[in-house]
């Protein structure tokens, strides 16, 4: 009897940490009913893309689509929930995955044809990865563009398999009360580079030879703002082709030294005063420092205490060739070997998505991303938050490399980390990323969209 | 062989032996012989299994293996890394068992216990905990030792940094190790050393020493073997930074196979480390004067 209880005791325990392994399924719904009912006596919704929701899915018979994310399964859950409200026939099981493993475990899965997931959210550094699962919109892509400012720019071969519900890029966050302290007003927000150092300056205090605020502290960001700040000397980071990269333009060389010389020169900073920017922030060690849009959610989450502003990221020009890069939030994917139930549900709830403009508002609240809705580009509530209002004025003049594959971000990092804590020279280092980087490159399908910007061929 | 039958075993033996070495065979078959072939084909390949990229490309993965320069500094990070931590696991071991098993120390148990904790304890949270201590501005260490010094993102010290928490963590296993060979020594040599008046250092160089090489060579090769695949705690304390100050060859498997999807490029270097390895074991076995093959008889 003990023997059997003790084996009942470890099957269990198995069964639980097996499970414990698994993805977390947010929203498991029964299956869902026949809907006889075309006329749902709904409005139609979206401006140029639009959805009517007086009709049948599948005529009306149950289907079910598997729909997997890596984050904010109740958002996500909500937005299936509503569009089940109007056909009761559809079930949409959210899966939600953690980060680390979903761009492994989502492209096998999609290898299973029929058996993976109908519908799954892109990140578009891994669209290399998954276009060749992909099944395109069944949407007009004058439509599209005519709704969505970043549409254009995920155009491939005539055909768009996903595109931007918001935008998101960097501004420079600084706490206000620091900022009073130091005698600074909303009058000295900096334009330029040459005056942001005057103001970081000010912020710096040091004592007994030792740094206690940091004016500026970019430690963690180093390689983010060297992959957007050379826009701004007219340089871009990739070269004709639009395959390969140049790290070594003059605007690369001229941000890693301005970068550098702000904590060697001017003080305002050290790459020792900690090691992550947001964090130090976030204790209130450091005045400002640059960083995207989510970090208003990180903030609210981890600091709610601390006052702070946002404003826009300042440049070498007054009119510069871009003020900094951007990337975009996606909307889901949609797996072309889905059943053809599946495809018309799934074709159906990708153009209620992109016409719900409530739905669009929702995602760039919770993300803190400039919309990519041309319907919600100047909603008043959008524009309290800091983060969308400090890059909303010159959004068109950002600029989007493309879906840039991580090893440029990775080995941007490395050479940040070697100018910076390993001091070695500049050109040298940049070099060596740009190498590797052209190396990985040439082995993966990707073209940059940075001759899609509208100034592109102005650049100095 | 599983069917010949010796006169005084069981049915029951032979069948539960059978089901045994089936399922290792199964297990070793299916979890590492065919896994280290497909990874060896693959090595000649442009491989990424996520998006079903499978192309012939020759030696064109070792070649660029060897013109990477991260490739070098990865593996002389290796070099350093195995050399130091192993003649610190040692050292550390020897003296620590040598210490417990003397007659003058009481509480051997409390000893092999706390010298045996850092050991079981999961290696994520250990390299969490050390990654918060070498932190430059709150950190134990900084405090402790009185300076100003950022361990982990300062080229000069971001490896030792590294090298120290794995010493920390691992010196215990060779402690446990030591010990139990130290007691096997029979005690009619240490008397029969002391009749002759050999004293302690001579007892230990002559009688101790000699006896515990095998032990000794377990320990350095089941450590040499475990370092060249340790990637964890670069992962969790440094990412391979500063720049690549503390890329191991086993990180920078992991960094090509599942950050870059490089899966054929990181199974060249993984068979590079697989040779590597293979060398080191005989050349440790040809240094130390023990060879497989007497082992083996021995056995």
């Amino acid at each position: 009897m003990k023997k059997k209880l003790w084996t009942a005791c470890l099957a269990a325990v198995l069964v639980l940490t097996l499970g414990g392994c698994s993805a977390e399924t947010a929203g498991q719904h029964p299956e869902g009913v026949v809907d006889t009912e075309p006329d749902k006596g709904l409005e139609v919704m979206g401006n140029h893309v639009t959805y009517d929701p007086n009709h049948l899915v599948n005529d009306g018979q149950p289907v079910t689509l598997e729909w997997w994310l890596w984050d904010a399964p109740d958002l996500f859950g909500q937005m299936a929930e509503a569009y089940m409200e109007i056909h009761p026939n559809v079930t949409i099981n959210i899966i939600n995955n953690p980060w680390d493993g979903f761009w492994t475990k989502l492209p096998l899965a999609l290898q299973k044809g029929e058996k993976g997931p109908t519908l799954f959210n892109v990140h578009n550094s891994y669209q290399h990865l998954l276009l060749p699962y992909m099944a395109p919109y069944d949407i007009d892509l004058d439509q599209m563009q005519e709704d969505f400012f970043t549409a254009a720019s995920h155009v491939i071969d005539g055909q768009i398999y996903y595109t931007d519900f918001g935008v998101m890029t960097g501004a420079i966050y600084y706490n206000k009360e620091m900022w009073a302290a130091a005698g600074l007003t909303q009058e000295d927000i900096p334009k330029t580079w040459d005056e942001f150092r005057e103001v970081a300056k000010k912020l710096t205090i040091v004592e007994d030879g030792k740094m206690v605020q940091a004016g500026f502290n970019y430690n963690g960001d180093f390689q983010n703002l060297m992959l957007g700040v050379p826009y701004q000397y007219g340089g871009t980071i990739f070269k004709e082709d639009m395959q390969t990269v140049s790290f070594t333009g003059e605007g690369m060389i001229k941000t890693a030294k301005m970068l550098k010389d702000m904590y060697r020169v001017d003080g305002i900073g050290s790459e020792d005063f900690g090691t992550d920017a947001a964090q130090s922030f976030g204790q209130g060690q450091s005045a400002m420092v640059y960083k995207w849009g989510h970090f208003y959610g990180y903030m609210n989450t981890n600091y709610p205490d601390i006052e702070y502003g946002a404003f826009e990221i300042p440049t070498v020009t007054e009119n510069p060739f871009a003020y900094d890069r951007y990337n975009g939030e996606a909307t889901p994917g949609i797996n072309k070997n889905a059943s053809p139930a599946q495809m018309e549900a799934a074709q159906d709830f990708i153009r209620f998505y992109l016409a719900n403009t409530r739905i669009q508002k929702e995602l760039c609240m919770y993300y803190s991303l400039f919309p990519a809705s041309n319907a919600l580009r100047d909603d008043p509530e959008m524009l309290e938050n800091p983060a969308i209002a400090a890059v909303s004025e010159h959004i068109e003049d950002y600029i989007w490399p493309g879906p840039m594959p991580s090893t440029l971000e990775d080995n941007m990092k490395i050479a940040a980390q070697d100018i910076m804590y390993n001091d070695k020279e500049i050109e040298k280092t940049l070099k060596t990323a740009e190498d590797i980087v052209n190396v990985d490159l040439a082995n993966i399908d990707f073209t940059s969209a940075e001759n899609l910007y509208y100034k592109y061929g102005q650049e100095g | 062989m599983f069917w010949k039958r010796r006169p005084l075993q069981s049915k029951s033996e032979v069948v539960l032996r059978n089901i045994v070495v089936a399922f290792l065979v199964l297990h070793m078959g299916i979890f590492l012989i065919v896994p280290v072939i497909m990874a060896f084909a693959g090595s000649f390949h442009l491989w990424n299994p996520l998006n079903g990229t499978y192309k012939w490309i020759g030696l064109d993965n070792y070649v660029r293996m060897f013109q990477y320069p991260t490739f070098w500094t990865a593996m002389i990070n290796t070099l350093v890394f195995c050399v130091v931590v192993v003649a610190f696991r040692v050292l550390l071991g020897l003296s620590l068992a040598y210490a417990i098993t003397s007659k003058m120390t009481t509480k051997k148990t409390f000893f092999r216990t706390v010298f045996y904790m850092p050991t079981v304890t999961p290696l994520v949270a250990v390299a969490y905990v050390w990654k918060i201590m070498y932190n430059p501005q709150f950190g134990l260490i900084d405090q402790i030792l009185g300076v100003d010094i950022n361990w982990l993102y300062d080229s000069a010290f971001a490896l030792p940094a590294v090298m120290a928490m794995t010493i920390w963590k691992d010196f215990g296993y060779a402690v446990i190790l030591f010990m139990s060979g130290l007691m096997s020594v029979p005690s009619d040599y240490y008397e029969a050393a002391h009749i002759d008046g050999a004293n302690a250092w001579k007892t230990f160089c002559y009688i101790t020493l000699p006896l515990l090489k095998p032990t000794m060579i377990f320990v350095v090769i089941t450590s040499v073997i475990s370092y060249l695949q340790a990637y964890v705690p670069v992962m969790v304390m440094t990412d391979g930074g500063p720049g690549t100050a503390t890329f191991l060859s086993s990180y920078l498997v992991y960094d090509q196979a599942f950050v870059k999807y490089n899966f054929g490029y990181a199974s060249a270097i993984a068979f590079f480390i697989l040779v590597l390895t293979a060398i080191l074991t005989v050349i440790s076995f040809t240094v130390t004067g023990e060879k497989p093959e007497k082992r083996r008889k021995r056995a």
